[in-house]
């Protein structure tokens, strides 16, 4: 995957940032999804669990990298081949928390199909989907690009 | 503090190491949260599936809530299962009751 650049319009971006660092710092010492692994002994699962856990933390880290003070200038992060896998992760894990947390309310078929009406949200809830959208549109733009699907804008 | 002692009877041995022996399958469950396109994507570099494959397991999660995406030893279905959970897929194990 050759490395590209997306430009937000930090005003809308910002806010829903302060969503992602508040659940990302939770998620430092929480699974975003609980790891099942029957059968095995204490110290094993222990084993398992922890390594899931480094592998989550370096993904957040990487995703909270993209917004640096660099970014609150210009608005424009980066993807490449060393940090797309580990966003679209990161991503993932941001979006599980957040329906734990705050969009259980909306009700599972209306995360799957992204049909909802923000005007009835509640503030909080709204800039949770919000955020919830966001992280799915940067997921659909880096996968696109890993699949090949999305030409570089030069080739358009 | 009382202490329990546990005996293992050789029968009970041979039963738990026949339970991590034989076919084990990773499978994955549904989830209301994780893209389609994110699904597949998952399943072919965990599993090398190309996309039509990938496509079908991730169908079969959405549809019927769970699809069995490999099978085999213990050892390579714990690893398979790890990673799937490492892409926050809902992936668990289970014994193949059919071999």
């Amino acid at each position: 995957m050759k490395p590209f650049e997306v430009k937000l319009v930090l005003p809308v971006v910002v806010p829903l940032l302060e969503v992602v660092k508040e659940l990302a710092v939770g998620l430092k010492h929480s699974h975003a999804a609980t790891p099942e692994l029957p059968g095995t002994d204490v110290i094993f699962r222990d084993l398992w669990k922890g390594e899931l856990l480094l592998g989550q933390n370096e993904d957040l880290t990487t995703l909270l990298e993209l917004f640096d003070d660099e970014f609150l200038k210009e608005g424009v992060v980066t993807f490449d081949e060393d940090n797309a896998e580990l966003i679209i992760r990161a991503c993932s894990a941001v979006r599980l928390r957040l329906r734990e947390r705050y969009l259980q309310v909306l009700g599972d078929e209306a995360l799957e199909t992204g049909e909802v009406e923000l005007a009835k949200l509640t503030e909080a809830t709204r800039k949770a989907f919000m955020c919830y959208l966001f992280l799915a549109t940067l997921q659909e733009l880096i996968i696109q690009r890993i699949e090949g699907t999305l030409l570089p804008p030069d080739l358009h | 503090m009382a202490e329990t002692k546990t005996h293992i009877t050789p029968g009970q041995r041979t039963a738990a190491k026949l339970q991590l022996e034989g076919v084990w399958r990773v499978v994955v469950l549904n989830d209301p949260v994780n893209l389609m396109s994110y699904v597949v994507l998952v399943f072919k570099k965990v599993f090398g599936f190309d996309e039509s494959t990938a496509r079908r397991h991730m169908l079969e999660v959405h549809e019927q809530g769970r699809s069995v995406v490999w099978s085999g030893l213990r050892e390579k279905a714990e690893a398979y299962t790890f990673t799937l959970q490492q892409w926050h897929l809902t992936a668990i194990l289970e014994p193949d009751e059919a071999v």
